[in-house]
């Protein structure tokens, strides 16, 4: 299974990946009217790594473990594998209870701001290529199966 | 073709069973639940009562999943007995039904004090908030004018109480302590939330309890502690759950406070295992046997029971007492060991409705509460669960918010690249 690894040094902390996550996820699909009209949460996080002389950047999300904690945490059954391996939270079941996220021990799910649901990288399965890869003009996160990344690690 | 048997269809019994079918194809599957509908969400009873969700929603797993699985269920069917020379269980029908391998994972029971004149069998208007079932019955009985008293200010009995809010007259919160959630929460952190529930004129008495209920077979009021008569119409009994262990003890195998387990969730005879909130299991962080009354903690040890059953030899690591609960909207996250009475360095830092409390001890942290501050909470449960040194960590996690970045360059890639999870 393909998973999507960051690059540390190569990160800019632009941000953009966040902005095309949300317009994957939105409904117009459109980078505009998403952040115009539509209030979605990514799935990214970007964070800042602090030293004394520089600040650099990685995007962290989803690690879409083998055995996730977050889907043994999930009081309604909406998180769930996908016959894929890719753990995914059904939005109609979801309760927004935060469990999921009292687990990951990597912080990748967020609460909506809708408050009722929670949002977590799905990996853009419905819609292909993720587009925070497609659209990271670094090349700073790459879509690669276990065995590429090792290579590259 | 081996049986595997499964007492339970709830957060460790469906995880055993979909772990079970996972490794074994050909093996039969049954489960067996005293309930009248199939698995669902247990702690979404409260969300049903307020229409937060659709009576469909509910459900944990879809009929499919059963279906697909080949697991057989019977509903409305109570255990009675467990025969574990004949390896055979006996339903309240009669039926024997013949096992290789056993999985007692029969949750908790509502506890029902003793107070004079309650008998919670035949007064029409007392109820328990534990079953999908109690929810719908109490959501059928409520009326605009109901008033409510609630014995408990638990987990449970405050979110019965968030059920409740807006379809009854008025509401009112009975406890001991001096604070709401008394088992997990300080009197800070419980006062914050308690007076949130308050803005939703929900009013509490606190170090009180219930002396006596009148009335015959409908409760009229009740008398409190305090002196005071409360009129009623509605008593939700809400003080505390017991492991359900009747079962399990009547059959020989070793109990305590719940089932005794090893690690591997065999209890003391051979093929019989067990999981969930009707076991005792030790605690991370004080090596004692406890009993763990939460979902994650059933899923998980159901996980690792089906495995053990299917003879994957897996250990179930110690658990962790942890919790994740909003109330009208406030969100509260902890884990661990959070009292200030318990040894430890408390690091507050507290805003209005806002609340992050670190409780660090020997260079470990040993236990956390978020109140509506949770992005990122797991990454404190692992370093409690990991037992992190946090002098190892980039930098000081009293002084910011925690991310990713608290890890070195190192730990950070060894983590995104290996890391598989867990139990
Ligand atoms: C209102 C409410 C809110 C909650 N909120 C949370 C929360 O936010 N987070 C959290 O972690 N936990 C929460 N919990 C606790 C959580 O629901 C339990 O920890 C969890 O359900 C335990 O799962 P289990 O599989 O061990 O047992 P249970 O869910 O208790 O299921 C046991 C099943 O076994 C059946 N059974 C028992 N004896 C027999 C028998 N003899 N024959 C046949 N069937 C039998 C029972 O009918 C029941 O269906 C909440 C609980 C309640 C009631």
């Amino acid at each position: 299974m393909r998973k999507i690894y960051a690059f540390e040094s190569k990160c800019l902390g632009c941000g953009l990946c966040e902005i095309y996550c949300r317009t994957a996820h939105s409904r117009s699909k459109d980078i505009v009217k998403t952040h115009k009209r539509e209030s979605i949460t990514s799935a990214i996080v970007v964070e800042e790594i602090l030293s004394s002389s520089t600040i650099s950047y990685f995007a962290l999300q989803c690690r879409h473990c083998e055995n996730p904690k977050c889907i043994k945490a999930c009081i309604s059954g909406a998180m769930y594998k996908d016959d894929n391996g890719v753990v995914r939270n059904n939005k109609e079941k979801c309760v927004g209870c935060l469990s999921c996220v009292l687990v990951c021990p990597f912080g990748a799910i967020k609460k909506n701001d809708d408050g009722k649901t929670v949002s977590k990288c799905d990996l853009c399965v419905d819609s292909g290529e993720p587009f925070c890869i497609k659209n990271c003009p670094n090349a700073a996160i790459k879509f690669l199966s276990e065995d590429e990344a090792r290579v590259l690690k | 073709m081996k049986r595997y048997l499964i007492i339970g269809n709830s957060a460790a019994g469906v995880n055993a069973a979909a772990t079970i079918r996972a490794n074994d194809k050909t093996c039969s599957i049954k489960i067996i639940s005293s309930e009248t509908f199939n698995s669902y969400g247990r702690p979404l009873i409260s969300y049903y009562l307020n229409g937060k969700i659709k009576p469909e929603n509910i459900y944990y797993r879809d009929e499919n999943f059963y279906k697909s699985s080949n697991i057989e269920v019977l509903l409305n069917t109570k255990v009675e007995k467990i025969d574990t020379i004949k390896k055979e269980i006996i339903v309240d029908l009669g039926e024997k039904i013949g096992y290789d391998k056993l999985l007692i994972a029969t949750g908790s029971n509502p506890f029902i004090p003793p107070i004079k004149n309650l008998n919670f069998n035949r007064q029409k208007n007392v109820f328990t908030f534990l079953t999908y079932n109690d929810s719908i019955k109490l959501k059928e009985k409520i009326t605009k004018n109901s008033k409510v008293v609630i014995a408990g200010a638990g987990l449970i009995g405050l979110k019965a109480a968030e059920g409740l809010f807006g379809q009854v007259a008025s509401i009112t919160v009975i406890d001991l302590a001096d604070r709401v959630m008394a088992s997990v929460l300080d009197k800070s952190e419980a006062d914050i939330i308690q007076a949130h529930i308050e803005q939703r004129f929900i009013s509490f008495k606190l170090q009180t309890s219930i002396c006596e209920v009148q009335g015959g077979s409908n409760v009229s009021g009740v008398s409190l502690s305090n002196g005071e008569t409360l009129k009623c119409d509605i008593l939700i009994i809400a003080v505390g759950v017991r492991p359900n262990i009747a079962l399990a003890k009547e059959a020989g195998i070793k109990t305590l406070k719940g089932i005794v387990v090893d690690e591997y969730m065999q209890t003391s005879i051979k093929d019989i295992y067990a999981a969930g909130d009707c076991v005792e299991f030790s605690d991370l962080l004080s090596d004692e046997s406890k009993v763990f009354a939460l979902w994650s903690n059933a899923s998980s040890q159901g996980e690792v029971a089906g495995l053990n059953m299917t003879k994957i030899k897996t250990k179930a690591p110690k658990a962790l007492a942890m919790n994740s609960i909003s109330f009208f909207g406030l969100q509260l996250i902890s884990a661990g060991i959070i009292s200030n009475s318990k040894s430890g360095n408390n690091f507050i830092c507290s805003v209005k409705n806002k609340l992050r409390k670190l409780n660090i001890f020997n260079d470990n942290l040993i236990g956390f509460v978020l109140i509506n501050d949770n992005q990122r909470a797991g990454i404190y449960t692992s370093l409690i669960s990991d037992k992190t040194k946090l002098s190892t960590l980039s930098y000081d996690i009293t002084s910011r918010d925690i991310g990713f970045n608290v890890y070195s360059k190192d730990e950070r890639t060894r983590k995104i690249w290996d890391y598989k999870g867990g139990y």
